[in-house]
């Protein structure tokens, strides 16, 4: 069964991945910047719309303001800053995807801004690449895996090391 | 609730373990102290019965080794030494470790063979007490029994009584109606038959007193051994309790104490046990509760409607209500922690070979229990300093004229809304020379500056320094008083010391009674509003057009004749909004020094409900919190310790301004 | 026929460390989680044996032992109570109340199996 060896492979390769025995994965895709990301299903908490934000001076910019999600003191990310992209206003479909991630050894609520979200979708490891060395605008240790689905190519961001890079800043 | 007796049982042994340490730690003190060892019996009774009940063999055999050495204690058998004590208190850390399932066989032996030793030496030195005298074996026993009238209304069935002493052996039973009314007058429920038995075997005493152990008290029992053709002496049953202790022992741990000196008091209040967690849970709730009704309030008071208006005061009094009962459940009392530093003490002692004690006072004191268990570490490190370089080696203080024995003092009270914790020692004081020799060579204060004490000895919370001529194994472990500084402050608390050459030190923690809401100052910089704790704000001053001015450039304001730095807060955080014309200075103070904040608009009161940061925050350091406004939005709280350290010129700076 | 017992405590994890060792003895056990629930339970039957705890929220277990004492139809049953504290005291009040007899907290199962067998016989 080649292909399954094949996906087998992915898989392994993207070990930080929690593909299924299938090597499928549940995720929620989004747009931000005019790239489409996803992350696992099982990482997301919640959808609001654009909550009043507070600024947090001297913050880094990656999260620069918090927001109150039910009484909780909620970090909110733009992650068109990880990858390098135009600022754009909001609109009617900007959302805040509401994820729960550990951060520095705890379980974080984090907000993402979105400029639209699309759909639960299943990605398959078989249709996943590494990211390329060369002839990508953003840090590369921030992808996870380009995922084709349908006509589009989806980006995994790495989370982990994108926010692992806020809390301690590269010398 | 959690159905797992397992789990309930890991938490009564941390307590229970807790007592045996504390036990333990007094009697290492007062050895001849009975009530003492009874006190660890009963622990290590209550754990051994409880572990086997619960599945932990390994504990319970454990400590059935130490509770039956304890035993021999408590019966006088053997005396308690120094020795057994320290003995006792390594199996205790064992069992802890047993209690968690994480303890390794060959360390248990061990403690075991210590116990072993220290009991046999305890017994050659104290005196050999005779074993008790078993009582010899009878051929049989003739008794009479006779129930009270109200046994069977109450579940006794003297039938299962029969049947039961038939169990031990040959009975033979004869009925006595004598003491029957007549019929006229009977009441079927009552008894007043009695009965004479004559039991035929190799049968002890105690088994025959466990068969009417639960009517032992109000009934009337003769037994006298067959064989004793003399009258049978009539054993009337007076002192119940100890009979009945002996009778089943293994059940009845208290009541094998009841011959002995009283338990310590126990205050006739209920409790309940509620996990950390739901508390803190309760407390969010409530806090939400608190910015929800300051929100309604608001609506409330731009409407007309005073029906509205009524159950909005309705409802903020019992929310006001409610967040102060919930802070009284999340006070707890410092002997919780004080408890804890005994055995440090006692560990310190045998690592230093100084002779230290330990006296404490204060201890119902109650502080929130956030407020607890942060204050552990920080103490900690005080009391390890005061006893690794305040207290002098035992020859020293003999020479010096003290006793031979080095005293640490912690104490607790309430102040307001602030507890004081001071930690005292007797030993030789801080050195100032030293101190100030530190200073100079580590450029914090210039050769020859004239410097109060409060200034010099608060040189010692400077990040680096170190008084210890050598690192020894106690202290230098990479934390210094700068850290327990941080600490406290980041409890809103302060930290003083004064010292005495030669006396000893003192170092004096004030700490905020609670941590979950303050009483805040909401002010206004740019866009943004932000809470200052109000318990930080000295005064609020306008800032006059002219001194706006003439301070350009500049960061310090004359205030009564004295020089106060500012920090115009617009510019810290880059509002990059244009000053409001009326600017307000906030003046704040963290101990002695003080810094004046520059706002645009002081907003009023606020009561703050403190919500943590996550970590991407929490190291931005102008900021030790956030809270939620009545409007739903959040505002981040000051970090009143940070900017008035920021705030704090170099002494050129300040001698320039001069 | 089997008999049936009942036990009264606030704490879940005793009830249920009490059901596991007498239903494993072959008795039915009846829960009641304090003296209110326990008399409600009791009143219009009859358990063969009531075991409960003292210290109790909601009517403390020496009010439901007078309780169930004075109605007749309860008198007879053994009703044994459990306490931390065996002081003397404890166990004459229990006892003027109407208890049959009690055991000492904590208790192996086989402890509270004999007992059991004890009053109900064997």
């Amino acid at each position: 069964m080649p292909q399954a060896k094949q996906r087998a492979e992915a898989a392994m390769a993207a070990a930080d991945t929690d593909w299924n025995e299938r090597g499928e994965l549940e995720v929620l895709t989004f747009d931000v910047g005019g790239e489409t990301l996803a992350l696992e299903a099982t990482m997301v908490r919640e959808i609001l719309d654009l909550l009043p934000e507070t600024l947090v001076p001297g913050a880094p910019a990656l999260v620069r303001h918090v927001v109150n999600f039910r009484g909780r003191i909620v970090p909110v990310a733009d992650l068109r800053l990880a990858f390098a992209m135009e600022a754009a206003e909001t609109t009617p479909d900007s959302r805040i995807v509401v994820i729960e991630l550990p951060i520095d050894g705890e379980q974080t609520l984090i907000g993402l801004r979105t400029d639209h979200v699309r759909e639960v979708a299943t990605l398959s490891a078989g249709a996943s690449e590494e990211a390329p060395v060369v002839g990508m605008r953003w840090q590369r240790d921030y992808v996870r895996r380009l995922v084709r689905w349908r006509d589009d190519l989806i980006i995994l961001p790495d989370l982990s090391a994108i926010f692992a890079a806020v809390l301690s800043p590269r010398p | 609730m959690s159905e797992d007796p397992t789990a309930t049982f890991r938490v009564e042994a941390g307590e229970l373990l807790e007592q045996v340490e504390q036990g333990l730690l007094d009697l290492g003190h007062r050895l001849g102290d009975m009530a003492l060892v009874n006190a660890v019996f009963r622990g290590l009774h209550t754990l051994k019965g409880s572990g086997a009940m619960f599945g932990f063999d390994a504990l319970a055999a454990f400590t059935h080794h130490c509770e039956s050495a304890f035993d021999r204690v408590r019966k006088g058998e053997v005396p308690a030494t120094a020795e057994l004590v320290s003995v006792i208190l390594s199996a205790r850390d064992h069992m802890a470790a047993l209690v968690d399932g994480d303890a390794p066989k060959a360390e248990g032996d061990a403690i075991l063979a210590r116990l072993a030793a220290a009991v046999d030496a305890a017994r050659g030195g104290g005196a050999g007490a005779a074993a008790s005298a078993a009582v010899p074996a009878a051929q049989g026993w003739k008794m009479f029994f006779r129930l009270p009238a109200d046994a069977m209304a109450n579940g006794t069935n003297p039938l299962m009584l029969l049947d039961e002493l038939r169990d031990l052996g040959e009975a033979e039973v004869r009925v006595r109606t004598d003491a029957l009314p007549p019929l006229s007058e009977l009441i079927p429920n009552e008894c007043h038959l009695g009965w004479d038995v004559t039991l035929r075997g190799d049968i002890s005493r105690e088994a025959i007193e466990d068969v009417f152990i639960f009517v032992m008290d109000d009934m009337t029992l003769e037994i006298a051994p067959l064989g004793d053709e003399a009258p049978a002496e009539p054993v009337v049953v007076e002192d119940a309790p100890a009979v009945v202790a002996a009778a089943i022992e293994a059940a009845a741990p208290v009541a094998a104490a009841a011959g002995g000196p009283p338990a310590a008091a126990q205050p006739a209040v209920e409790n309940v046990r509620v996990p950390a967690e739901r508390l803190d849970a309760l407390m969010d709730r409530v806090g939400e509760l608190v910015i929800a009704q300051s929100r309604l309030s608001q609506l409330a008071n731009n409407r007309h409607d005073l029906l509205l208006r009524s159950v909005t005061e309705d409802i903020e009094r019992l929310a006001g209500e409610l967040r102060d009962t919930m802070m009284v459940l999340r006070m707890v009392p410092v002997s919780s922690l004080f408890g804890r530093f005994r055995r440090l003490i006692h560990d310190l002692a045998r690592e230093t070979g100084k002779s230290i004690e330990l006296q404490t006072s204060g201890e119902t004191t109650e502080v929130d229990k956030t407020v607890i268990e942060r204050l552990f570490d920080p103490l900690v490190h005080i009391i390890r300093n005061s006893c690794d370089h305040g207290l002098e080696a035992p020859a020293d203080r003999l020479a010096a004229g003290k006793s031979e024995t080095g005293l640490v003092k912690l104490s607790a009270h309430q102040a307001g809304g602030e507890v004081l914790i001071t930690i005292v020692d007797d030993g030789r004081g801080i050195d100032r020379d030293r101190v100030r020799a530190k200073g100079e060579a580590n450029g914090l204060i210039e050769p020859g500056q004239q410097l109060a004490d409060e200034e010099l000895f608060g040189l010692i919370f400077h990040p680096g320094f170190s008084t210890a001529a050598q690192v020894t194994n106690l202290s230098g472990r990479g934390v210094g008083m700068d850290v327990v500084k941080r600490t406290i402050e980041s409890l809103r608390g302060s930290i003083s010391v004064t010292s005495e050459a030669g006396k000893g030190s003192t170092i004096t923690l004030r700490i905020p009674l609670t941590l979950a809401i303050i009483e805040g100052l909401l002010v206004r910089v740019g866009e943004s509003r932000y809470v200052l704790p109000l318990s930080a704000v000295e005064e609020c001053l306008e800032l006059s057009l002219e001194e706006d001015l003439r301070s350009r450039g500049r960061s310090l304001i004359t205030l009564r004749d004295r020089l106060v730095p500012f920090v115009r807060l617009r510019d810290l955080f880059g509002t990059g909004t244009r000053p409001d014309p009326h600017q307000k200075i906030v003046v704040v103070a963290t101990g002695r020094e003080r810094v004046g904040l520059v706002v645009d608009q002081i907003i009023g009161n606020h009561q703050t409900v403190i919500k943590s940061l996550s970590a991407f925050h929490r190291g931005v350091g102008s900021f030790s919190g956030a809270t939620i406004l009545g409007d739903g939005n959040v505002a981040l709280i000051l970090d009143v310790a940070q900017l008035v350290a920021m705030a704090q010129p170099r002494e050129e700076t300040l001698r320039a301004a001069s | 026929m089997t008999a049936s017992i009942l036990t009264v405590d606030d704490s879940a994890s005793l009830r249920m460390a009490i059901r596991i060792a007498l239903t494993g003895a072959g008795y039915a056990v009846t829960e009641a989680v304090d003296g209110a629930d326990g008399l409600a339970k009791a009143t219009g039957t009859r358990f063969d044996m009531i075991v409960t705890d003292l210290n109790m929220p909601n009517m403390d277990g020496l009010s439901m032992i007078r309780a169930l004492r004075e109605q007749p139809a309860q008198a007879g049953i053994p009703i044994i109570f459990l306490s931390t504290e065996s002081d003397a005291d404890m166990k004459a009040q229990a006892k003027a109340a109407g208890a049959t007899g009690w055991l000492v907290k904590p208790f192996q199962p086989d402890q509270l199996i004999r007992v059991a067998q004890k009053v109900l016989g064997k």
